[in-house]
């Protein structure tokens, strides 16, 4: 196996004073789809953009496939494709023209798989790029990024403006991508879609990468929700070790449990409970637990200021 | 009750949320207006100081007045020569029309960039779902332009009447404020003209285009009425020679000021009703919205050049309709040259004797550089909104690499600028040999070479400005080009000042063909520009792509 799709280490940029990336260790192998989370502002695009080489790094180094992404980034270009979130392309030229030149510069197309993305995507290449929606010119860029089969595929939120049925297009094209060995990096806003494509997620905070790994290891880490119904009286479930955010409904109780489940077991099978449910957390938890909790660190912060 | 509301109500965010479109439109006017109001000032300063210095005595100026006053050829470029043994005459003849042209370029363009412009870029769409209407935000947009002309025409005025006070000059401050109200009179009507092809076209560059074409025609017919003076009459049939019409300080005609402000109010008023009657985004004169596929898109050179070729092809139709009309008059023009002592001893200052075509040429073929100038600028600046608006990306991301994207653009520019300038060349001859003047075609494309050295060398610093300062690139480059264009008009005025004349990229440029091009300024012109772009795209390669 060769040298990782992604690999950073101590990535960090600074803007003056405002730090919008500190210290970023990361390893995309190729072949990998990695989601990347973070709420706006969080230093998602600035990772991609030094990955990119479109800006530099004020401390540390990454590479694409062992290419310095500085140095050499032409060569680490070959092997990649970009879509940005936001699709300003050549508004006087037409669709099909905005293909053959992006085609052109990559240097590689598959043109048969350009032609079944247009139709998959159901795009009029036809058009010049002005009279597009924008949901029409992120088809576009898309198009234009897995036409060049690339190894690596960088994508940031490629999804705004799509709709329902042309999100469900890009998925299976992830997919297909992903059966040919090639790696994804995804940064995305949509959970769903991270939940449904990626291997691993990275979630970044403020600038730091505050987790890594797969969704089963991350959901260990994390709190169980169990819903619990009674026969009879309701138990006070507060003081059992690991138990916390515990809610009661006249006979339902719902809380949270990390770590062992055992003494919350015990303690319930001593109470007569009648119906149990627990499930694993979503991302969608994931992300806001972790999000959440920096919002209320800061605003206590704030209050003892 | 009422105070109950106001409290529950949300925060106002300016004073007057309704007139959002007036105030931002006014922004970016008025800081226009204020750079051109400065160039109109001063080039109506320096013409007066100029005349003020080199013609003292009654004598000379009478002289002036015998050779220049019925000469066709210069009227047709200048506008008829009226009193220029005054001052305040020749101060109209020398910058007036002028002056009315590049108003009326600046009109046009202005309006489509603040109103089309801004239209296209989808800044309105966040504007309009406030509280306007599309009509309500075009007669916004026609009072924030109509803010920018004020300043344009308050800035003109102040200067004109500061100058008219000096002893030297001598011009009462009534003539200079009616002066100045039609020095921006062409302005007026091509804002509103700008604002009305707005509504027609599909795209801002059609709606320049269309209004350029306007203004051309405007300019021929006031071309031909000033170059016989049987057909005065037809003056009356261009906007431009309304304008004319108004004659100021020399005989003022107030009256011509119905017709301009009717047009002015006519378009104005027509292009908020037709607002209202179209689509946002749309166009009432169809629009091609799908074409053939292009074969030049083979990489980012031939995307250069298919981006650059609208604009490449009006400017080169520009500067080869006024080469060709300085050819057409340059023998009936150069005439009156030597028979002038002020004018031969203005000339001897730039290293030409004599009078004849060539002599003519030479000293109007900077009109020509000014405009290659201008072509280049405008160039510079579109290969940095490349990268402002995040076009760039898309190429840099795919295996690009930024000193070829760089070196490619410029070197595109580098080619407009010398296939213009033979252009110039050639058409100057054509004029030229159509009239038997006996300037040669090798002379006239020498002369048109002459004139690339000073474009390239704002095209390097421009290079430059972008490698370095990205943001500041159109402010640097048009920075110079009007700073070298205000010291070589004023020339005369700063002629002890040789370090000052120096600044002038168009100063170490001969006149050629009444002298032939001095090749080792030329080089040291092209050299400086090469160096300062080779700088630029170090600092290019290196830095953080910058977005506006």
């Amino acid at each position: 196996m060769g040298a990782p799709a992604i690999s950073a280490a101590g990535l960090s940029k600074s803007y003056g004073s405002v730090q919008a990336l500190r210290g970023l260790d990361l390893e995309v192998a190729s072949g990998e789809v990695v989601g990347y989370l973070g709420p706006n502002g969080a230093g998602k695009t600035t990772t991609i953009r030094l990955l990119l080489g479109l800006i530099r790094p004020t401390a540390g180094r990454a590479e694409i496939f062992g290419l310095d992404c500085q140095r050499e980034a032409v060569a680490a270009h070959r092997r990649l494709s970009y879509v940005a979130g936001e699709a300003n392309l050549w508004p006087s030229l037409t669709g099909r023209e905005t293909l053959n030149l992006l085609g052109r510069v990559a240097g590689r197309v598959d043109t048969a798989y350009r032609d079944e993305l247009i139709d998959r995507f159901d795009l009029d290449p036809r058009k010049k790029v002005r009279a597009y929606s924008k949901g029409n010119r992120q088809k576009l860029l898309l198009i234009g990024a897995l036409m060049a089969r690339p190894d690596l595929l960088v994508l940031d939120e490629p999804t705004a403006g799509l709709d329902p049925l042309m999100e469900q297009a890009f998925r299976q094209c992830v997919h297909e991508a992903r059966e040919r060995g090639q790696a994804v990096f995804l940064s995305s806003h949509i959970l769903s879609e991270v939940e449904a494509l990626c291997d691993r997620v990275g979630i970044l905070r403020d600038g730091v990468l505050v987790e890594m790994g797969s969704l089963a290891e991350m959901r260990h880490l994390s709190a169980l929700t169990v819903e619990a119904t009674f026969d009879g009286s309701v138990p006070d479930l507060s003081r059992v070790p690991g138990v916390s955010a515990v809610e009661v409904t006249g006979r339902v109780v719902r809380c949270q449990v990390r770590g062992s489940v055992e003494p919350l077991l015990k303690v319930l099978a001593a109470s007569g409970v009648h119906e149990l449910l627990s499930r694993e957390p979503s991302l969608e938890e994931l992300f806001l637990a972790h999000y959440g909790e920096s919002r209320k660190a800061e605003s206590v912060a704030g209050h003892a200021r | 009750m009422h105070a109950d509301l106001a409290l529950r109500a949300p925060a106002r965010a300016g004073r007057y949320p309704a007139a959002v479109v007036a105030f931002r439109t006014a922004r970016k006017a008025v800081r226009s207006g204020v750079l051109w109001g400065y160039v109109f000032g001063l080039t109506v300063a320096s013409s007066a100081l100029t005349y003020a210095s080199t013609y003292k005595t009654p004598a000379q100026r009478a002289n002036l007045a015998v050779t220049f006053g019925s000469n066709a050829g210069l009227a047709a470029i200048n506008g008829p020569a009226r009193q220029i043994q005054t001052v305040a005459g020749y101060t109209v003849w020398k910058s007036f029309m002028f002056l009315i042209v590049i108003g009326g370029v600046w009109g046009l363009l202005t309006a489509t960039r603040l109103l089309r412009g801004e239209e296209d870029a989808g800044r309105w769409e966040l504007l309009l779902a406030g509280q306007t209407t599309r009509r309500g935000a075009t007669a916004q947009g026609l009072a924030g332009l109509a803010a920018g002309l004020a300043t344009l025409w308050a800035l003109t005025a102040v200067i004109t009447v500061a100058v008219g006070r000096s002893a030297k000059v001598g011009i009462a401050a009534g003539p200079a404020l009616f002066f100045s109200v039609a020095l921006v009179a062409a302005a007026a009507m091509f804002l509103a003209a700008g604002a009305f092809t707005s509504q027609l076209a599909a795209t801002r560059r059609q709606a320049a285009g269309y209004a350029g074409a306007a203004l051309g025609v405007a300019y021929a017919l006031r071309m031909v009425a000033d170059s016989d003076p049987g057909l005065a009459w037809l003056r009356w049939a261009s906007p431009l020679g309304w304008v004319e019409e108004l004659q100021p300080l020399t005989g003022p005609r107030p009256l011509a000021l119905l017709p301009i402000a009717g047009l002015t109010a006519l378009l104005a008023g027509l292009a908020v009703y037709l607002a209202g009657r179209r689509d946002l985004g749309a166009s009432l004169l169809p629009d091609r919205a799908s074409a053939r596929p292009s074969s030049l898109l083979r990489g980012p050179v031939g995307l250069a050049v298919r981006l650059a070729r609208p604009a490449v092809l009006g400017w080169a139709a520009a500067i080869g309709a006024l080469a060709l009309l300085m050819g057409f008059i340059a023998k009936q023009a150069g005439t009156v040259l030597a028979s002038s002592p002020g004018i031969e001893r203005a000339m001897s200052r730039l290293g030409v004797r004599g009078g004849g075509a060539a002599e003519y040429l030479g000293l109007t073929f900077f009109m020509v550089s000014v405009l290659v100038a201008l072509l280049v600028a405008g160039q510079v600046t579109a290969a940095r909104s490349e990268e402002a608006e995040g076009r760039l990306e898309h190429l840099l991301v795919r295996p690009v690499p930024r000193w070829s994207w760089f070196a490619g653009r410029l070197a595109l520019i580098a080619a407009v600028a010398v296939g213009s300038g033979l252009l110039a060349g050639f058409f100057a001859w054509v004029g030229a040999a159509s009239q038997r003047s006996g300037v040669s075609l090798a002379s006239l494309l020498a002369a048109g070479l002459n004139v690339v050295p000073p474009a390239l060398c704002i095209l390097g610093v421009g290079a430059l400005a972008m490698g370095a300062w990205p943001r500041a690139t159109t402010v640097a480059t048009y920075s110079l080009l009007a700073w070298s264009f205000l010291i070589e008009l004023g020339n005369g005025f700063f002629s002890s000042s040789h370090w000052l004349l120096d600044t002038s990229v168009f100063h170490q440029m001969a006149p050629a063909p009444a002298v032939s091009p001095d090749w080792v300024s030329a080089a040291g012109l092209t050299a400086i520009g090469v160096l300062a772009a080779l700088l630029g795209g170090a600092v290019f390669g290196r830095r953080d792509l910058a977005g506006e």
